[in-house]
Parts: structure tokens; sequence; C-alpha cells
């Protein structure tokens, strides 16, 4: 299909120049310090909007509908610069330094509950803001453990990037390209862990639903929403949102209980938590519109 | 290959049956080949279609599939190596 030659497009074209990025990134931040290292993005960004028109086209699509306005260079070099601050933060995320930060975090009761039942739960996050975000508050205040469950492809890759920022990290990631892959995870909910799923990319166009998007319609993968459903575990919406400045907001949203037996309709539960969560995100959409981190087009 | 590989026991026949059942599969459960691959080529099956497997074969027969059992690709191999291991774990 098409939407799928234009995901692999993108992924390919990340892949080119990922890692050695993501390592001098990393060299700067530490040694300089975010404030410092910050000042490294506005060239950066100038040269992705100079550089990349398939992105820049993306993403003035995208925030026309969001803003219900024309985007011009300066929304779209504003887009980008968001962007490469979640990727930058990360670093300082994933190396333990939250004073960086200002975090709030929103309805940590609905994690310390579920936290208490020690089932876990599926938590679906989005290319949205910063996930990492709520791993750190998972990490540091809760010892939480997430795990996140992902394309073998992109999981390969996240394993050394993370390496390459923190080596302890690596192994929180679940890669779908084995066959027992969800029985890991299966066994993992049964130890308490949180799976963190971005859900709202499909990577190999299978099991695809469309819904309405802001004001158009997206194609959006169901697997997710059939494992929390097979694994009978609550489902949790998290977004990590970037404010400027040093500013997060981290929201937790319930947006399904665990069924108490397997669902007498499974299609018609699936149907209806996938509906929440495409409606949800678009609220964070139009709540924080330079968040939304899928740089090709979103409705092919 | 000889018609007697490419026929199906008793007990794989009903493990077919639970499997067609269990995923709505468009193939009739007498049609599945007990040597095809069920993951991936041949029948097409992807992560969640085993998640969904190991959680019935757990519920009718009692045996639980481990994701850390170093032998899975042997043990999802085909209808044939799947029911061997169900029958050599039964009631254990």
């Amino acid at each position: 299909m098409k939407s799928e030659a234009q995901t692999q497009e993108w992924t390919t074209q990340r892949e080119r120049g990922a890692l050695p990025v993501i390592k001098a990134c990393v060299w700067v931040a530490l040694r300089l310090g975010r404030r410092t290292a910050r000042l490294f993005l506005y060239p950066v960004c100038l040269y992705f909007l100079l550089s990349s028109p398939a992105a820049s086209a993306a993403s003035r699509g995208y925030l026309a509908r969001v803003l219900g306005r024309p985007a011009g260079q300066r929304d779209v070099f504003r887009h980008f610069l968001t962007f490469a601050s979640c990727v930058l933060d990360r670093v300082f995320l994933l190396n333990e330094q939250r004073g960086w930060f200002d975090i709030t975090v929103h309805n940590e009761a609905l994690v310390q509950e579920i936290e208490a039942q020690g089932r876990g739960c599926m938590l679906f996050g989005a290319h949205f803001g910063s996930f990492e975000v709520a791993r750190a508050v998972g990490r540091q205040r809760e010892h939480l453990p997430i795990s996140l469950l992902m394309y073998e492809e992109n999981a390969q890759k996240i394993r050394a990037a993370l390496a390459a920022i923190n080596p302890n990290l690596a192994t929180e990631v679940i890669g779908l390209g084995r066959l027992d892959s969800l029985i890991a995870v299966a066994e993992r909910l049964q130890r308490g862990h949180f799976i963190g799923v971005l859900a709202d990319r499909n990577v190999d166009g299978r099991d695809l639903v469309r819904y309405p998007f802001l004001g158009g319609e997206a194609s959006f993968p169901k697997g997710p929403f059939r494992v929390a459903m097979l694994l009978q575990r609550p489902v949790v919406m998290m977004a990590g949102l970037y404010r400027g400045g040093r500013t997060y907001d981290v929201r937790f949203e319930l947006l399904a209980e665990a069924p108490a037996a397997r669902p007498a309709d499974p299609e018609a539960w699936i149907d209806d938590v996938m509906r929440r969560y495409v409606t949800r995100l678009e609220a964070y959409c139009r709540e924080a519109p330079f968040n939304w981190f899928n740089f090709y087009d979103f409705w092919a | 290959m000889s018609i007697s590989n490419t026929t199906q026991t008793t007990e794989e026949a009903e493990l077919a049956r639970l499997i067609v059942e269990t995923l709505n599969l468009e193939v009739t459960a007498e049609s599945i080949d007990p040597e095809t691959p069920i993951y991936g080529e041949g029948l097409g099956l992807d992560s969640i279609d085993m998640l969904e497997i190991a959680l019935v074969v757990s519920q009718r027969y009692g045996v639980k599939l481990r994701a850390d059992d170093e032998n899975n690709v042997q043990i999802f191999q085909s209808l044939r190596s799947l029911n061997r291991f169900i029958q050599d774990h039964r009631g254990a």
C-alpha cells in the first residue's frame, strides 16, 4: 500500500543518519550541559528544514490540519525544534539527570493503583511528545518497570541507541520479531511490568483500521489493542507533552479497565478502545500541536 | 513427502480445529498440512497469533508455553511439533 511504502521510506531515511547523530548529541550534551547543547539545535533544525523537503511537507500538512490555517516556514521550524528538543532531552532523562527539567505528573494515582494490583498494564503512547519523560518518572519515583514493545527493526535500532546513551537500559526493549515476543510480554505483565507501546504508527501494514483523525481519516494498528484484550489488562494512555523551555507535562489516563473475562464481542471491545485512543490523541494534538512526531503523510 | 506424513492424526486434527476456531482462520482445519510451518511463511501467522495459541493451549490442555524456552522455534514449527510438545507435557 501507499502508506506502507512511505512509512518504510521514512524509516530508511532516518536509519541512514540516526546513530552518528545520536552519538554526537550524547557527547556534546553530556559535556556541555543542556543549556549549551540546546544552542546546537537551531542550526541542526535549519539544516533539516532546508534539506528534508518531504519531512517539511508532512509537517506543513499536519500543522495546517491541527492549527486550522496554512502553516509557514516558521511553524515548520518550530515543529522540528520541538522534536529535536525532545530527542536531546532523552539523553539527560536516560542518564538520570532529571534536575534539568520541570516535570508535572498528572493522575499519578492511576499508576500507583495499577502498580499496587501487581498485574501490570498496557501503556499506550504515540510518536507524540516524550515517552521517555514518563519512563524517567517511573524509574526514579516508583522504580516502576516499564518495558517497551516495538517492531523488531526499530527495536534493534533503539537498543543500539540506548546502549550508546546508557548501557543499562537496552534490556527494557522487547522486539516483535520473535514468535514468542508476546508470550514474553504476558510473562512480564505477570510480574507487574507496564508494557509501553507507541500505538499510533504501523510499519508492516497488517491489521489496520481507519478512524477519523484531525479532519481526515488515518490508519491505526489493531495489534496493541488486541494484545490488551487477550491478556485482559487495563489500557492506560500516556503522553509526555513538551511545553517549551524546561517544562514537561506527563499525563496518564485510563482508556479501558481490564476486561474481567474475554469480552463476548472482542472486536467491539477493540474498536471501542481504539476509538477512545484516537479521540484522546486528537485532543493532545490540539492541546500541544508541535508535539506530533510523525513526519510523513499520516493520512495516506 | 509420503501420504502418511501429510495426514493429521486424531490429536493433530483436534489441535488444528482449536487453532482455526481460535484465530478465525479462513482455511479449514482438515486442510492444514501437519508439517507446514505455523509462524510466518506457511500459515502466515504472527506473534500475536502465537500468543493466542499459547493462551488457548494452556486453557485446553493445561500446558504452559514459556517465552524463555529455547526450543520455541522447534515447538511452533508445525502443527505436528506443537502437538508433540502438548502430548509430552499434558498432565505432567
